[in-house]
């Protein structure tokens, strides 16, 4: 694992972490370093993200390790939450309420009133663009309107960090642009630190380059994601090849060190090569093609799935 | 913490809980129960009884008796459960807010709530009868220390019922047996046995104050003093297990 050296204070630490639910692992002997910024958080479902949270957050006490927020313990310590604000990735929102009501009722919970608080909930529904439905029962709200309210809600009381437990899921295309953009103007604009999961590698991409890699309740890997890259290079890629002249490209890739296997598939004109090394491939393909004769039509990796690489890391 | 943000979290609680509640569809429950003992307080009342002491005894069994600790129940025993299991406690939970404070802030609008359910049903029952009959001060009198009654029996069954809310994965379940086998069965056997339910205690007060009914000649009665004093330690004792184990709960 490589840790981020920026010469900053971590927001968070977690140090030999464990939390299960009787005998589900939850997090297992987890480490992680967090400083301010962006930082998303990449795993697949059931992977430990939302337990993280829960223990970043204190609604959960953890079993082994320790974990500290600002340098603090979060179990059973709510002044904490005046500086954390929290977008769940499930149903939150009193379906009864309007969403000027919820984000009223969270400046209340923190102390907020009057003029400064009315200010702060129409600055937040115009950031996040809720403003003509801030008056609408949240019942109603589709579900890119309820992610955007409860990240207005996270925010009501200017916290110095946001956890955003998987605000893209279940969204359009349209919507999850709108929220990653959000997402990055939070932090530019508003000086939020931001913590966002996500299953989807790509998404967190392009909101941030600092990542930590979850995987059965360990952090796997995190860092730069050029780093996580570097890591995922090292995985042997399966890559599927199509075209013709097949038959002497796999010869010639046969002879390459980096190659681990080539397999035919159905038709001699698809090809599907393991390497060690896809840097070295990549870079020779183009000469193998010349001296073997042979045309690629299209070319793909069957690892653009997170779970292969996570399974890789964790049994590197 | 300071005080202006622990009042601040249990004023904004209280408010919007005693409208979730208030507004809830548990309501319809509340006016159908008004209505049924409006129904058999206002047949009884044709039935040419004496107004003073059966008019009592109506309100004694109807409402201290019974719907007094079921209402309780209805409203109390899933309040903290059902926001638990259906995660709008979140917010709460990520309040800069002790859950001692919090639990406070569920606290006090289940006693308004179960405060206003109670009387509703009792007025309606006390009109239904009285109005059939001259109604005096004395009528006025009973209401008045009935809705009193009422109000020390909602701060200590809603103590008892938030704690089971917090405890019970089905506090439903449990509410139902406490209401209706402990208060109901328990509650009126003869003999001491009896003084292990809250109502034996809140008829005893009750017992010091209505000249009418079979209360006021409630031979079992406890001391006025005493009785005071074991609902205070009860509701406090309820307040502080159901807050130590709110403030250790996980919540996931």
């Amino acid at each position: 694992m490589t840790m981020r050296e920026r010469g900053t204070e971590n927001l968070i630490v977690a140090e030999s972490l464990g939390k299960w639910y009787g005998e589900v692992i939850g997090l297992n002997n987890f480490n992680l370093e967090i400083k301010p910024g962006i930082t998303g958080i990449v795993g697949p479902n059931g992977s430990g993200k939302s337990t993280l949270f829960k223990l970043v957050l204190g609604l959960i006490r953890p079993n082994a390790g320790e974990i500290t927020v600002f340098g603090k313990k979060p179990w059973r310590n709510s002044e904490l939450h005046s500086l954390i604000g929290f977008c769940p990735d499930y149903e939150s929102l009193p379906a009864d309420s309007t969403g000027r009501e919820y984000m009223s009722l969270i400046g209340h919970l923190h102390a907020m009133s009057g003029a400064v608080l009315s200010k702060r909930i129409d600055e937040l529904s115009e950031l996040v663009g809720m403003t003509d439905a801030l008056d609408r029962k949240t019942g109603g709200y589709s579900k890119g309107m309820k992610q955007r309210m409860k990240i207005a809600g996270a925010m009501v009381h200017d916290p110095k960090l946001l956890i955003l437990d998987e605000p893209l899921s279940g969204t359009d295309p349209l919507v999850r642009k709108d929220l990653i953009d959000l997402t990055k103007r939070m932090n530019k604009e508003h000086g939020h630190s931001i913590i966002v999961s996500s299953h989807v590698l790509f998404e967190i991409e392009r909101m941030t380059h600092d990542v930590a890699l979850i995987y059965k309740g360990r952090a796997v890997a995190s860092g730069d994601i050029s780093e996580i890259r570097d890591l995922i290079d090292k995985h042997p890629h399966n890559i599927i090849i199509e075209g013709e002249g097949m038959v002497a490209l796999a010869k010639a890739l046969l002879d390459e060190e980096y190659t681990v296997s080539v397999a035919f598939n159905e038709g001699k004109d698809s090809i599907t090569i393991q390497v060690s090394r896809p840097d070295d491939f990549f870079g020779g393909l183009p000469t193998l093609m010349d001296v073997t004769g042979s045309s690629v039509k299209s070319m793909y990796s069957l690892d653009d799935n997170l779970e292969a690489i996570f399974k890789y890391l964790v049994g590197r | 913490m300071d005080l202006k943000r622990i009042t601040a979290g249990i004023v904004a609680l209280t408010v919007h809980s005693t409208k979730k509640l208030l507004l809830s569809r548990k309501v319809v429950i509340t006016f159908l129960v008004a209505a049924f003992v409006a129904l058999v307080m206002g047949y009884a009342g044709t039935q040419g009884l004496d107004p003073l002491e059966d008019g009592t005894n109506l309100m004694d069994t109807l409402i201290l008796f019974f719907f007094m600790p079921v209402m309780a129940m209805i409203y109390g025993s899933s309040l903290i459960r059902d926001e638990i299991d259906d995660m709008s406690i979140t917010h709460v939970a990520t309040a800069p807010l002790d859950r001692v404070y919090s639990y406070i802030g569920y606290y006090i609008p289940l006693v308004i709530t179960v405060t206003v359910s109670v009387i509703v049903i009792a007025t309606a029952g006390f009109l239904a009868f009285f109005t059939q009959h001259d109604i005096g001060a004395e009528a006025v009198e009973i209401y008045c220390e009935f809705a009193i009654l009422i109000v020390l029996g909602s701060i200590v069954y809603s103590s008892l019922f938030l704690t089971i809310s917090v405890v019970f994965k089905k506090p439903v379940f449990f509410g139902l047996f406490y209401a209706f086998i402990w208060e109901g069965m328990i509650g009126s056997l003869p003999g001491v046995i009896q003084k292990v339910s809250v109502k034996h205690y809140l008829r005893s007060i009750g017992s010091g104050w209505v000249d009418y009914g079979d209360m006021s000649g409630f031979e079992e009665a406890t001391g006025f003093g005493d009785s005071v004093i074991v609902l205070v330690l009860l509701t406090v004792a309820f307040l502080v297990i159901g807050a130590y184990l709110f403030r250790n709960k996980e919540l996931c």
